[in-house]
This record gives structure tokens, C-alpha cells and sequence, in this order.
């Protein structure tokens, strides 16, 4: 092991000690190396080291938390891209979305690839809610996960209608007005909730600032932090199994 | 046993409530936490909350003047009139009829889009014609019902901004009106002239006379 030993070349050693101070383990082997891999590192233990054979059957659960989060993945990476040409700012939102489609190369299909995501995770998160649903996922011990869930359900949600301010075009103007006028009905809270999110009366400049901070740095951050919790539950809580 | 005080009941009560000096500290330190935790929370939330919110201001001169809407006088002849004028962009419509002058906030009250003017608003939403002649609706030289409708859910509105088709609730409001003077319209947002509630179909008798005098004792014309 040591290098001064004269057997090993002191590279050898020092490339030996860098392969295991990340990975801790050689290629799995045995069930026994196999389980120690995944457990000391981080990226594999997120994957549980031994599942029900049930549980991997795609057609159970459809896959479809993952989808929603391989969405979210891809959201946050295309989205990553569109805040290189985006400025939040009334004067030029509009003009550099249409750089987006038309100056930057790929910047169409980054884009489009954003929107569709989009739609996709919400309609990939409702299906998943109501697979859940409709296998009593939800009941105890899996009940907390359940509300950790309609608590993402709502961050997705909130994540596409501040999205559609963002492009400000008539349809955006227009959705927001209408969205934040239907939260002015609430009793009470209702005009404050308008004002807190506009910033102001009208859909302007005050508006897309804080809709832009919500779509970019908020609401994805608690999404995160809900996912990571969700996850977690589901590694504790396991899987269902077979009905 | 009743020699020792805390062997009886009373006795083991009065010892649960003694609180110890560390209790006592630990209580008045959480207390203070919570209070400051509370003040600055409301204080963060109230930063949210800006005082002053940068929005178009709610008073304004309109671009077209008195004359564009009334056709003026030209030659000792009154000229045709245009009825109405809108300022899209500031959501206010400024309309001409046989009583005078009114201005119309174009905010529909359902859920706060512009609506559009339409020179024939009855159309093809199943109300007749006959139903905007009962109520004495059209504006002056219009052979068809005309008015708003908003193209967010399909509001419809009458020349006096009334309701009659889609999901809103009442009536636009009015706003107040004046001539400048150079011959303008001062058009304030902020001023509601005319508020009516749902089902209140009642024509608003608010108007800014047409050939009222002037602060300089000339008249508006017409």
C-alpha cells in the first residue's frame, strides 16, 4: 500500500487513493459489496439498495413521480439557458424571447423544449396524484407524504402560472390580470393577496419582477426542498406493493 | 403525613407549579425569541408591500380633443359627430349621446380585462335588438346597438356600460370627465362617477354638459 515500499509506482498509489476516497469500493462483487457501494455514495443511495420485485413493475406505478421529476430536471436546465437572453423588463422581455426563438442557435428548441416541459410536468404530477390516489397510496404510514405531495402539487402549479407572465405578450398580460383578479375575490385577503403580487395595481413592471423571482429562484427552491423530503419518505416509507 | 406540606395534594401541587430560576429564564428567552421573531416577520411581510407602486398615474389628458369627438363647428355649421373615442392603452372610452358627455373605465367587472368597443354588441348573443331599444341604448346616429365586449370571457355591455351577456357581475364604472383648456379631455381615473351594482340597469344620469360654460365664459360647443 505505502508508496515507499518500492513496489507500486507512487502514481499507482496516489490514483488508487483518489478511486477510493470517492467511490470507497471496488465493483460490486457480491450482494454484500453491491448494498456498501450504494450506501456510501451519495448519488447511488439515492436509489434504495434492495427493492420489492412488485415495485419495479413499471406498469404499477407508471413511473410517473420520476417523470415529473425528470421533467423538473429538464425544466431547470432549459430554464438555466433561457435566463441567459432574458431580461425581466417590461421594455425588452418580449423582444428577447423572440431573440431566443430567432437569434440564438437551438434557442427555439430550448425554448419549446421549456414549454412543453412544462405542460408535461403538470399533467405528469396530476396523473401521479391520482395514482396515489387510487391505490391508497396516501393512507398511513404514508400519509404525510401524502400532504408533502399536494404541497408540490401546488408548487408546480404556481411554477406554470408565474411562468406565463414571463414572455409578456398580450396572452400573459392578460391570463395574469385575470388570475390575480380572481385571487382579489378571496375574502379579506383577497386584495392583499393582488397587491403582494403585483406589486402594485396593474400588471407592469412591478408584477414581472416579482413573478420572475418566483419562477426562477423561490418557488423552485421549496419545490426542491419538498422533493428532497418527498423522497426521502418514499425510501422510509417503501413501496405499496401489489393490491 | 401531613407534617411535610408537599405529601398533600395541595402540597405536591404548589411544588409542580414552583418554577426554578432556569425555567423562568428559559421561558422570558423563548418569549422574546418569539416576539422578535414575530415583529420582524411583519416587517419582512410589509416589505412586500410597497407604499408607492410606480403605476401609470390615475389622471390624464386624453389624445384626441373636444372637437374630434363632437365634430366641432366649423363655419357656423356643426359638423357630424364621432359618438365615441377610446383611449385603449388607458382603458378609458369617451362617449357622446343626445344628454352629453361620459367616460367609461374599461374594466370589465368580471375579472378586469379591456374590453373591446363593437359597433353592433347585440349580435349573436341572442339578445334582440328590441330588448337594447327598450332600455334606450343607442348612442346618437347608431342604427345598431353598439357598445363593449371584452375578449377575455364575453362580457357584453351596453353604450351606457350596462351588462347584458357573459359572466359579468355589473356594470362598468364611470369616471370623471373634463375639458381642458386647450381643448382636451382630463380624464381621472381615480374618481368614479357612476358606481351601480349587480342588476342595477338603472341609465346614470351623470354627464358632462355639452354647451355649459367655461371657466372663461365661452361654451363647450356644439
Amino acid at each position: 500500500m505505502s508508496a515507499t515500499s518500492g513496489q507500486a509506482s507512487p502514481i499507482r498509489a496516489f490514483v488508487a487513493q483518489l478511486w477510493g476516497s470517492v467511490f470507497r469500493h471496488g465493483l460490486p462483487t457480491t450482494d454484500k459489496v453491491a448494498a456498501r457501494t450504494a450506501l456510501t455514495n451519495f448519488f447511488l443511495h439515492i436509489h434504495p439498495v434492495r427493492v420489492k420485485k412488485s415495485a419495479v413493475r413499471v406498469s404499477y406505478t407508471l413511473c410517473l413521480g420520476g417523470l415529473s421529476f425528470f421533467l423538473f430536471i429538464l425544466l431547470t436546465i432549459t430554464g438555466l439557458f433561457l435566463m441567459f437572453y432574458y431580461i425581466p423588463s417590461v421594455d425588452s422581455a418580449y423582444q428577447n424571447v423572440k431573440d431566443l426563438q430567432f437569434v440564438a442557435v437551438f434557442g427555439d428548441i430550448i425554448r419549446n423544449m421549456h414549454r412543453w416541459a412544462a405542460h408535461g410536468m403538470v399533467i405528469t404530477v396530476w396523473l401521479h396524484m391520482a395514482r396515489v390516489f387510487y391505490q391508497g397510496a396516501y393512507k398511513p404510514p404514508r400519509e404525510f407524504n401524502w400532504v408533502i405531495g399536494t404541497f408540490l402539487l401546488l408548487i408546480t402549479l404556481l411554477l406554470s402560472f408565474s411562468g406565463y407572465l414571463l414572455p409578456w405578450d398580450q396572452l400573459a398580460i392578460w391570463a395574469i390580470t385575470v388570475g390575480t383578479n380572481m385571487a382579489k375575490y378571496a375574502p379579506i385577503v383577497g386584495p392583499y393577496t393582488r397587491y403582494l403580487l403585483l406589486g402594485g395595481d396593474q400588471v407592469a413592471q412591478g408584477a414581472l419582477i416579482r413573478f420572475y423571482v418566483l419562477h426562477v429562484i423561490a418557488l423552485p427552491l421549496i419545490g426542491f426542498l419538498l422533493m428532497v423530503v418527498h423522497f426521502w419518505r418514499v425510501r422510509k416509507d417503501g413501496f405499496t406493493g401489489g393490491l | 403525613m401531613a407534617l411535610n406540606p408537599y405529601e398533600s395534594a395541595r402540597g405536591r401541587m404548589r411544588a409542580r407549579a414552583e418554577t426554578t430560576r432556569r425555567q423562568f429564564l428559559m421561558i422570558m428567552g423563548g418569549l422574546a425569541a418569539l416576539g422578535a421573531t414575530l415583529f420582524g416577520g411583519i416587517e419582512v411581510l410589509k416589505f412586500m408591500f410597497p407604499v408607492a407602486s410606480g403605476n401609470a398615474p390615475a389622471l390624464f389628458k386624453t389624445t384626441f380633443t373636444f372637437n374630434d369627438l363632437t365634430g366641432g363647428v366649423v363655419g357656423g355649421q356643426a359638423q357630424t359627430p364621432v359618438n365615441v373615442l377610446s383611449e385603449t392603452d388607458k382603458r378609458v372610452t369617451v362617449v357622446l349621446d343626445d344628454a352629453g358627455i361620459y367616460a367609461v373605465y374599461l374594466v370589465c367587472t368580471h375579472l378586469g380585462c379591456t374590453p373591446n368597443y363593437v359597433t353592433n354588441v347585440v349580435g349573436g348573443s341572442g339578445v334582440s335588438e328590441a330588448v337594447a331599444d327598450a332600455r334606450g341604448v343607442r348612442a346618437r346616429d347608431q342604427q345598431i346597438p353598439n357598445g363593449w365586449a371584452c375578449p377575455c370571457h364575453g362580457s357584453r355591455y351596453f353604450i351606457d356600460s350596462t351588462n347584458f351577456y357573459g359572466p359579468a357581475p355589473r356594470p362598468m364604472d364611470w369616471v370623471d370627465i373634463s375639458v381642458t383648456p386647450d381643448g382636451y379631455f382630463a380624464v381621472d381615473r381615480a374618481t368614479l362617477v357612476v358606481t351601480r351594482g349587480p342588476g342595477d340597469n338603472t341609465p346614470p344620469a351623470w354627464r358632462l354638459l355639452v354647451g355649459t360654460k367655461k371657466s372663461n365664459g365661452k361654451t363647450y360647443g356644439v
